[in-house]
């Protein structure tokens, strides 16, 4: 499989002198299409940092990062147009829905269809919606929704420019064990039936059986870990 | 998909509370530029109604409006006679308070010079022009006399024969043209008793001098009842109107120049006149006001579109992060600003239509005013979307990752 995003010795350092502090301190990473990585650690151990860089949102202050094989992003300087890329190319999804709030669920995903270029985009969101199990809450604004619902249409969303890479940051921080399982299995589902490379920052420990590999943060290094390792740890 | 009317529908109430706001303070702007209007066309409107090439009036003076002016009635018959002189006219000008009706009732009497102008200058809405040289008036129809209604005046009865519309002063008062002559029955009008006083003040002084004493005759003069003081009975005129040969203007303004007892106004610098002294502060202060008016509502307007900016602060950066390009959360903020002006103009219309004619003073909507006013809108509303497009600009899309 070919990797929709890889990384390579980023680096970004927070402050001067001794109290600087590593946000990231030369990552390397490669994510696959078609597999969900999980992203663990402590907080403050530079998962956000991480996946601003991988979304191109603020870049790395040294250290490469490729987008499908094109090197985008050169000791921190953009070398493409991260705007264009990240509706063409990304998904987000957030630890809150983070709907706009003055958009239907249709619209949501309507509009990042737009955005990300697509046709048929109100077609294309209810099909997305089906997929998703909200179909039948499609005029219902963000407030009208449950937490589990907002996170599908969001899901949907993240999908409405059929992405290579989505990066969803603690989507399950805010549901119960049952709903926060659902969405883990609709990650894994995207990934596995849409080839989407996804990158998934969590703290949930119930649900890390759906990942395909997972990856620990600790003071800005990653390290690669066995699920058995942190089933022990927790 | 319009971002901007999206929003506008899922907080339509707040959206059109905000625009029915600014249509009222748009509302205040506007009916002050139009009263100003109003102002400078009743100031002028009496002059122009008059169609005269020439002003004559007191050596000396900026009458009759700015100032008075008193006019032997001999300069009539004196410009008649000077070549290139059409048609001369005497003008009278004053200005009454009444009671009609129980109401207090504020005329400017304009005499006309009756036989030779029955108000051929003025538009009539109703009615007809002068067709006696006594007992009929053309008023204008603020004055709320309906046509053919009499209204008594020094003890004589006079009769609406004609309705002109918007014949004002500069002080916003409707005027009433009359023959030159009721004119002066009106203006020299006094009770009996101040009839008797007078006669028995210049009885005293005739006493007091060696003509009174060396011809007893006149004091029988004095005392008879049909004797008029001279003061009473030879009243000055305000104005005489020229119409010359419109290639002996020129002329006929060096003739009459040159008399000791008058001064010569062509009608644009009567108007000047009238736009320099009467309306000149009022010009100012209501141009002061407009413009402090303009600059809140900008204001108001800056900080109403910041405001609904801010509020939709996280929405922004997530669609920032999602790629939205930045011209269309530009185009969000100031599609919204221009709907704000539209919406708002639109209220201010409909306020205007409806209250404008109820104000006490005359609210002209010019067309140069009706051409400004949506365009000097749409401007404020541009200008007050700065703060929020700044802002816009400014959201870091990392923010929609900070939950």
């Amino acid at each position: 499989m070919t990797d929709a995003v890889s990384a390579v010795k980023l680096r970004k350092v927070y402050g001067s002198g001794p109290s600087a502090v590593k946000a990231l301190d030369d990552v390397s990473l490669a994510l696959q299409r078609g597999s969900v990585v999980a992203l663990l650690g402590p907080s403050g151990s530079g998962k956000s940092t991480l996946i601003k860089a991988l979304g191109f949102v603020s870049p790395a202050h040294t250290g490469d990062v490729l987008f499908e094989g094109r090197l985008v992003v050169k000791d921190g300087r953009a070398l493409a147009d991260l705007a264009l890329l990240r509706r063409s190319h990304l998904g987000f999804v957030f630890q809150k829905a983070n709907l706009t709030s003055f958009l239907t669920a249709l619209e949501n995903v309507e509009l990042a269809c737009e955005l990300g270029g697509k046709t048929n985009g109100r077609k294309r969101a209810r099909e997305l919606l089906e997929y998703l199990g909200v179909a039948h809450r499609e005029h219902a604004y963000p407030e009208m929704l449950s937490g589990g619902e907002q996170q599908r249409v969001a899901i949907a969303r993240a999908l409405a420019n059929e992405p290579s890479l989505i990066l969803a940051d603690e989507p399950t921080a805010a549901l119960d064990r049952a709903r926060s399982r659902s969405v883990m299995e609709l990650f894994r589902k995207v990934a596995h039936e849409r080839g989407a490379a996804v990158l998934v920052v969590t703290h949930d420990h119930r649900a890390l059986d759906v990942f395909d590999k997972l990856y620990e943060m600790e003071d800005g290094a990653l390290h690669a870990t066995e699920r058995k390792v942190v089933d022990a740890a927790v | 998909m319009n971002l901007a009317l999206r929003d506008v529908r899922r907080h339509v109430g707040r959206f059109v509370g905000t625009a029915v706001g600014l249509g009222l303070l748009l509302t205040v702007v506007i009916a002050m530029q139009g009263i100003y209007a109003g102002m400078v066309d009743d100031a002028t409107i009496l002059t122009r109604a008059m169609r005269a090439d020439l002003w004559v009036v007191q050596r000396d003076t900026r009458g009759p409006f700015a100032e008075g002016s008193r006019l032997d009635p001999s300069v009539e018959g004196r410009a008649a006679s000077v070549p290139g002189v059409r048609r001369a006219r005497p003008y009278t000008y004053q200005l009454i308070q009444r009671e009609h009706r129980g109401q207090v009732m504020r005329i400017a009497l304009v005499g006309l010079g009756w036989p030779d102008d029955p108000g051929h200058s003025l538009a009539l809405v109703r009615g007809r022009r002068l067709a006696q040289p006594h007992g009929e008036m053309i008023v204008d129809a603020s004055l709320g006399l309906g046509y053919g209604e009499t209204l008594t005046l020094a003890g004589e009865t006079y009769r609406v024969v004609g309705l002109t519309k918007n014949a004002l002063t500069s002080g916003g008062d409707s005027v009433a043209f009359m023959s030159v002559a009721d004119t002066h029955l009106v203006a020299l009008d006094q009770p009996p008793e101040a009839q008797l006083l007078e006669r028995q003040r210049v009885l005293e002084r005739l006493r007091r001098t060696d003509l009174g004493r060396s011809q007893p005759s006149l004091e029988a003069l004095v005392t008879d009842p049909k004797w008029r003081s001279p003061a009473l009975s030879s009243p000055p005129i305000a104005a005489v109107l020229i119409d010359a040969d419109p290639h002996r203007i020129e002329a006929v303004r060096e003739v009459v120049q040159r008399w000791g007892d008058v001064t010569v106004y062509s009608q644009a610098e009567e108007e000047a006149l009238l736009l320099g002294g009467v309306v000149q502060r009022a010009r100012m202060q209501i141009g002061l006001f407009t413009l402090i008016l303009t600059l809140t509502a900008t204001v108001i307007v800056m900080m109403i579109m910041y405001n609904l900016t801010l509020e939709k602060t996280h929405d922004l950066a997530v669609l920032k992060l999602m790629g939205a390009p930045r011209t269309r959360l530009l185009g969000l903020v100031l599609q919204q600003a221009w709907l704000l002006g539209v919406l708002g103009y639109a209220v201010a219309y409909a306020i205007g239509e409806v209250a404008f004619p109820m104000f006490p003073r005359r609210v002209l909507i010019t067309d140069t005013i009706a051409l400004i006013a949506p365009l000097a809108t749409m401007l404020i509303v541009t200008l007050a979307s700065i703060l929020g497009l700044n802002h816009v600009l400014r959201i870091d899309p990392a923010r929609a990752l900070e939950g």
